[in-house]
């Protein structure tokens, strides 16, 4: 019985985290560089959730979309303002595009979670849920109104992103962009417009993701950073830049996860993702569903 | 003239002679300041230094980024505060074997992830930086968790703990020198610029970057364990991202692949860091700033700017 709950617990946090990573990996596929600042786009939601319903009353589920709006433009803000050298022929001496975006996301990422502390304080805040459903039992499992709500929720993002990637002309763009850049601009496809709208998406994604976890997790400044660290676990899992690797990779760390706290230790549960990571790496470097990588 | 003034060994030559011109400045600072809380603040500058020209051999130089300099300190300085605790091992044989524990890990960490190209020793060693540091703060009984540990120290005299940090640095600046100037730095920065075509060459390109991440981490731990012994505690916060921040902030703004770049970088933000503390806790947002227009705008920092006005005069 206690297995069955910490399951069903298990894949509700692996879609959440699902949210985050699947952005990360769209935007290793596209652009080749990894995204330093992504948990910042998950506290942003949080925040912009939390700021909007708490300070200026707004009811929860129109605070929701509100947080998808500001995911959305910082997504585009990071694309239109930092990313575009790496694509526009950006030669300068001394810097190299991987070295760049490692720089230029990391430096965005203190920067926005210095600037939330300065401007709104260190401290934490406490979420209002969506519902005020308190504990109840869905036959083994226990759950909170609020954890049922968002888990559904994270669970249709999922879906509608799948068919957004699969079907959609838009998402077609994105692989087709994925698969080879300047084949894809050959055939007509404006690749700066899709890297964009991968940033709006990824963007919008991860601040749900945290506009969703702000009444269970209540949001500070730094709290992007651990929900960032198990992207990258989840991206490499997966293999980097996989779409449906990152959703699977999701889930199995939101699930081996929840065991590994009941069974092995909850102290160190943090510390799981650094054990799958050494695991992939040693055993299989390119990920579950990744291409294999070049080895220098 | 003009063609040798280009030359990579006279630009190195010219690099090192400035940093160890600002190391002589330094030497005097104590004739001119008598007050201990700035002789400290430049001395934990120094601290920053020996950690930014490590990760600027690592990054700048070898175009491997790891995201873990602060969190190689910590265990540098965690490696002599647990050794000097239960084992009472003194400190002539702890600040050594911080360095070599910080490069363990690193030679363990480089292991797993060196041999791949891509970001993965970014993403690897972030993680590490993070999950170490909850480890050490989530270990009450082994480390005391947060509270930090009691290190022992070699001096209670800050001038004779100034000039122990600015010999270390001067020693870090000489062995940076050496290892550049010969076949290995040559190999680095051919493995920085193209790594499949210094594999061509038959430069083993994974033992290089090897070489260069254990040197950096080894740098990280040396900096970490004599900080703990200044401060006589270490504590997580040795290891915050923050000061990961701090250092590369330090080095691009100063200029990478440049010693002085490093140096210049390091006692200028960690000075005006501290001057900026009288207008609020804004450093990490200036400087996170300033990260994002140097690497975007400026590439080369300041150094690199300076250095080509000075070389145009001086050829």
């Amino acid at each position: 019985m206690l297995a069955l709950d910490l399951l069903a617990n298990g894949l509700i946090y692996g879609c959440f985290y699902a949210l985050m990573a699947v952005g990360l990996a769209m935007i290793f596929g596209v652009l080749k560089v990894v995204n330093f600042a992504h948990g910042e786009f998950f506290m942003i939601g949080a925040y912009t959730y939390v700021l909007v319903s708490l300070k200026l009353g707004v009811p929860p589920w129109l605070a929701l979309p509100g947080a998808a709006i500001a995911g959305a433009l910082l997504g585009w803000l990071v694309e239109r303002l930092l990313m575009r050298p790496l694509y526009a022929g950006y030669a300068s001496w001394g810097f190299m595009k991987d070295e760049y975006a490692v720089v230029v996301t990391f430096g965005l990422s203190l920067l926005l979670i210095n600037l939330v502390d300065k401007i709104v304080g260190p401290y934490s805040f406490r979420g209002p849920p969506l519902i005020d459903v308190g504990r109840f039992a869905l036959g083994p499992v226990m759950l909170t109104g609020q954890k049922a709500i968002a888990a559904v929720i994270a669970i249709a993002l999922m879906i509608a992103l799948a068919l957004f990637i699969k079907r959609s002309v838009w998402g077609l763009q994105i692989q087709a962009v994925a698969q080879n850049r300047l084949g894809a601009s050959l055939a007509g496809i404006d690749a700066t417009r899709t890297t964009s709208l991968i940033f709006i998406v990824s963007g919008m994604l991860a601040a749900l993701s945290g506009a969703l976890l702000a009444p269970l997790v209540n949001p500070s400044p730094d709290i992007g950073a651990f929900p960032a660290v198990k992207s990258y676990v989840i991206v490499v899992l997966g293999g980097m830049g996989s779409i449906w690797g990152a959703m699977i990779a999701a889930l199995i760390l939101g699930v081996s996860e929840a065991f590994f706290s009941v069974y092995v230790s909850y102290d160190y549960r943090d510390a799981f993702g650094l054990f799958i990571l050494v695991a992939v790496l040693l055993l299989r470097p390119q990920g579950l569903l990744g291409e294999k990588g070049r080895e220098v | 003239m003009t063609a040798r003034r280009q030359l990579w060994s006279d630009r190195l030559r010219f690099d090192m002679g400035a940093a160890l011109a600002i190391c002589a400045a330094l030497a005097l600072v104590p004739l001119f300041v008598s007050g201990p809380y700035a002789l400290g603040i430049i001395l934990v500058s120094i601290y920053f230094a020996i950690i930014a020209l490590g990760w600027n051999l690592l990054a700048g130089y070898t175009g491997q980024f790891s995201l873990a300099p602060a969190a190689f300190a910590m265990i540098g300085g965690y490696t002599t505060a647990l050794l000097g605790h239960y084992l009472h091992v003194p400190l002539a044989l702890g600040i050594p074997a911080a360095i070599v524990s910080a490069a363990l890990f690193g030679w363990v960490l480089g292991k797993l992830v060196l041999n791949l190209s891509g970001p993965y020793l970014s993403l690897t060693t972030l993680a590490f930086a993070e999950i170490a540091r909850v480890v050490i703060g989530n270990s009450h009984e082994f480390t005391r968790g947060d509270q930090g540990m009691h290190v022992a120290t070699l001096t209670q005299s800050r001038i004779g703990y100034y000039y122990i940090f600015l010999g270390t640095l001067v020693a870090v600046l000489v062995l940076l020198y050496g290892l550049l100037r010969g076949r290995l730095g040559r190999f680095m920065m051919a493995v920085r610029d193209d790594p499949v075509g210094a594999s061509s060459r038959g430069i083993d390109v994974v033992r290089i970057k090897m070489i260069a991440f254990c040197v950096s981490c080894a740098l990280c731990g040396l900096a970490g364990s004599l900080y703990g012994t200044f401060s006589q505690l270490v504590s997580p916060e040795l290891g915050l991202l923050q000061q990961t921040g701090l250092v590369l902030s330090m080095v691009v703004i100063g200029g990478m692949s440049s010693l002085t770049g490093a140096l210049l970088g390091a006692l200028l933000v960690y000075l005006s860091s501290e001057w900026l503390r009288g207008f609020g806790d804004v450093q990490i947002i200036v400087f996170a700033l300033l990260v994002i227009l140097f690497a975007r705008y400026l590439p080369g920092g300041l150094w690199g700017l300076a250095a080509r006005l000075l070389q145009r005069g001086r050829a």
